[in-house]
């Protein structure tokens, strides 16, 4: 059996009345891309905030790296190495675009209140903002200021700042969104990459042809429940997951 | 007992004055989230005004209707000539600028009245009243009588006419607002020229009350009216007339009557931090 | 210099420095504050109660009134990190009453009188006061300056940054919000401490009008004129609105008149602060201008 990063048992988040997760339960694997499914409104996003700490779950168990991490703050996941982006994009609108990477890179200095009073402006930090600028094909927008960018610049400053992050896992939350084609290419080609050296990734994404093609496994969502989970070949086939989205008016951008 | 009831009623009378003042204060916030702290010196002018038409028409209702005409016009002008030009910067500029609008209209108020406190020689047409064997002074009947004609007044602005469901859908969302079709901007103006007048009402109710009229008599309420509107949650105007109510009733039975050594303009802000530990949105917010 | 300039330079000095520690609080944290003389107030009681009744010296005093500055800030620091926004301006306008109304109330304070006779500083058996004491603040505020502008180097300041612009996604980057808001309430409370004992020590004389509510209104308006976040913003906007009042003296009547006018015209009209972005002379110096690091 392959080692497991993260492991997600009964997983629920209600708001009021609201079950928006219901009992979800999902193993990742080490070295995996897991792709996360499902209709408008099935629940993906919230289970990624619950998974990444920005809510605690109503229950359910989560474990992420050999330790019990539901209820632990946002702040704990990402020094336990849970880079994420966000779906709608959260820049740091009034530093650069380095700044808002250089920032990221600094998740082990903010974890101790002595070694935080370091200097963030030395060479070595720039120069490992900056290659992960050139990885995502933003280093020449270095000095503008990331309040200026167009959504697909900003997208791409989201992986930059999630792979500081993420040593272990990377949740990436519809990054691929509001990119034009010939923007998606290179980028499905760095999550490859990013799995070659050693990461996991989980993806919510609405471009069918994109998650089919980067995932190992896809697990859907519908209303709050699992209603699928297994290759995307066998996905694609699944009476189920069709019905889930052709159902409700044809979501599927089909492969 | 029947002290008590009087202390009561003076409370009541006190948190009515509060909110006439307050009143205006959560309708700008509710529609142009900005902390208005110069109300306060609309208020003030109110009172000054209110004095000045009452010595040269020897009218108490032409006094009224000169200084709510006069704010009304003084509160469009703030927001015409700086609020709306600064809505898209941090709420700290507004809120600098008015403190400054409130500084200076003080000085203004100062430098053409005089450094003294004025008397404001009038009678309220109001008779006391004797209810349930109590005296009612007719000063506390008339402040406690016109609050809650204009608390109606103002419900059925909001609930029954037209401008009030613009009112209330600019409140919702200004640019959105727009878009339906309402002219936002002079939503805000109409709101303000409101606001501004029930604020003049307020200060001469307070001049002839007090018997006193003088150039720092908003000081005080322009900070403790902010405490109100939070403890009744930011921008709900029934909210602020409640916590205006219970405000005025908890400083005079608390300090004045239990005689609790406490300073009674703290007594608002510390009510103010302790409902806000307990409820981050106000007591009676939902945002 | 006559005795009279060196006695505005040397208040400008004073409050310059204690702008910069609620510069730390708004200006990179974001955490907007109006109750920053309450600290101001703290820093200049606690230094004149421990010299003149505890009988220390300013020097030995001064650890401990930073200090306790600095735990006072650490304490009311706390509730605030519940409320944001306009329940933050508000919460804090109320810490500032109800300090004003400790220092008035409780007698141990010396009620409306405040306290006297508080003696001047003396270093190496000199007693500082005209120029001397006026280069001793300028010291101290050339300190501040420097821990500032290391402080902006640090990652604990880009993570006050990160708080400031965006919240949320600061947390996604490890960034506990709850320590590095209340690192910047610490430093700049025990800043603004270092200010009041200073003011104490040059006033001789406090009394609890001195720390009042249009004091804090004064400080913000002195950061957000000069440049919010910038660092030399809070010195521009404390020699600005400390000296104009005085050269409006001859004035008369009038001058606290023009002197709110002036005050609102410039927030009118360059909301962004003298220094900050987009302001005037921003964009002539921006040719020159080095990478920034803050705003």
């Amino acid at each position: 059996m392959k080692e497991i990063l993260l492991r997600v048992r009964d997983l629920a988040k209600h708001f009021g009345g609201l079950r928006a997760v219901d009992g979800v339960s999902f193993d990742l694997h080490v070295k995996e891309i897991l792709g996360l499914l499902g209709p408008n409104g099935a629940g993906k996003t919230v289970c990624f905030n619950v998974i990444s700490g920005v809510y605690a779950p109503t229950s359910g168990e989560i474990y992420f790296a050999g330790r019990r991490t539901d209820g632990l703050p946002p702040y704990r996941m990402a020094a336990l190495g849970l880079g994420r982006t966000f779906q709608i994009v959260k820049p740091f609108a009034n530093l650069t675009v380095l700044d808002n990477v250089i920032v990221s890179c600094g998740v082990d200095r903010y974890k101790n209140l002595l070694r935080s009073f370091g200097s963030w402006t030395d060479a070595r930090t720039r120069h490992r903002a900056m290659e992960l600028l050139e990885k995502v094909g933003l280093e020449r927008d270095a000095d503008r200021k990331a309040g200026l960018l167009p959504l697909g610049h900003l997208r791409r400053l989201e992986i930059a700042r999630a792979l500081a992050v993420g040593h272990r896992l990377l949740l990436l939350d519809e990054c691929f969104s509001g990119l034009r084609e010939e923007e998606i290419v290179p980028l499905m080609d760095l999550v490859s990459a990013i799995r070659r050296d050693g990461l996991s990734v989980l993806l919510i994404e609405h471009n069918m042809r994109v998650a089919m093609k980067l995932s190992d496994r896809i697990v859907v969502l519908n209303h709050g429940r699992k209603i699928a989970e297994g290759s995307p070949a066998d996905i694609v086939r699944d009476p189920v997951v069709i019905e889930a989205y052709l159902g409700r008016g044809g979501h599927g951008h089909a492969a | 007992m029947g002290l008590l009831l009087e202390q009561l009623l003076n409370g009541v009378a006190m948190g009515s004055i509060y909110a006439l003042v307050t009143l205006g204060l959560a309708l700008v916030y509710g529609i142009l989230r900005i902390l208005h702290v110069a109300h306060a010196a609309v208020y003030t002018v109110g009172a000054y005004l209110g004095l000045l038409f009452f010595h040269t028409t020897g009218s108490l209702w032409l006094a009224c209707l000169g200084a709510m005409a006069g704010c009304a016009a003084l509160g469009v002008a703030i927001e015409r000539l700086v609020y709306f030009p600064l809505l898209k910067y941090p709420p700290y500029v507004p809120l600098i600028a008015s403190i400054a609008i409130l500084l200076g209209l003080e000085e203004i108020c100062r430098l053409i009245a005089g450094p003294y406190i004025l008397t404001f020689p009038a009678e309220l047409p109001f008779p006391p009243l004797h209810v349930l064997g109590l005296d009612i002074p007719s000063p506390v009947s008339a402040i406690i009588g016109i609050t809650a004609v204009i608390l109606l007044f103002l419900w059925f602005l909001t609930t029954r006419t037209e401008t009030g469901l613009a009112m209330r859908a600019v409140s919702q969302d200004l640019t959105i607002a727009g878009a339906m079709g309402i002219n936002s901007h002079a939503v805000v103006t109409f709101t303000f020229a409101v606001g501004s007048a029930i604020a003049a009402l307020a200060g001469i109710l307070v001049g002839i009350y007090y018997n006193q009229v003088y150039s720092t008599m908003g000081s005080v309420p322009a900070y403790k009216t902010l405490a109100i509107i939070v403890v009744g949650g930011l921008g709900s105007v029934p909210g602020a007339v409640a916590a205006s109510l219970l405000l005025g009733v908890a400083e005079t039975l608390l300090i004045g009557y239990a005689h609790i050594p406490l300073p009674r303009d703290a007594l608002a802000f510390i009510a103010m931090i302790a409902v806000l530990m307990w409820r981050s949105e106000g007591l009676f917010g939902s945002r | 210099m006559n005795d009279y300039v060196i006695t505005v330079a040397t208040f400008a000095a004073i409050q310059a420095i204690v702008a910069c520690g609620l510069n730390v609080i708004v200006g990179y944290a974001g955490q907007i504050s109006l109750g920053h003389a309450a600290f101001f107030g703290i820093g200049a009681y606690a230094s004149a109660l421990l010299t003149t009744k505890a009988g220390l010296s300013f020097w030995a005093a001064l650890p401990m009134v930073v200090a306790v500055t600095g735990l006072v800030g650490l304490l009311l620091g706390i509730p605030s990190l519940r409320v944001r926004d306009d329940f933050l301006a508000i919460t804090t306008i109320g810490i500032n009453f109800i300090v004003e109304a400790v220092f008035l109330y409780v007698p141990f304070f010396g009620g409306a009188l405040g306290i006297g006779n508080i003696p001047r500083v003396t270093l190496f058996h000199m007693r500082m006061k005209g120029p001397s004491y006026l280069i001793l603040c300028l010291i101290f505020l050339a300190l501040v300056l420097l821990l500032c502008r290391w402080f902006t180097r640090s990652w604990a300041g880009l993570a006050c940054f990160a708080l400031r612009e965006e919240e949320t996604a600061a947390g996604g980057m490890g960034i506990s919000p709850v320590r590095f808001k209340l690192l910047a309430f610490v430093a700049g409370t025990a800043t603004a401490g270092l200010g009041g004992a200073l003011y104490a020590h040059f006033m001789r004389f406090i009394s609890p009008g001195d720390f009042s509510f249009p004091v804090s209104v004064m400080l913000l308006s002195m950061i957000v004129l000069g440049g919010m976040g910038t660092q030399w913003g809070p010195v521009l906007g404390a020699m600005i609105l400390v000296s104009l009042p005085e050269l409006f003296r001859p004035l008369m009547e009038i001058r606290f008149l023009l002197y709110t006018a002036i005050l609102l015209v410039m927030i009118r009209f360059q909301p962004a602060g003298l220094l900050g972005e987009a302001s005037l002379a921003r964009r002539v110096l921006a040719k020159a201008a080095p990478r920034g690091t803050g705003r």
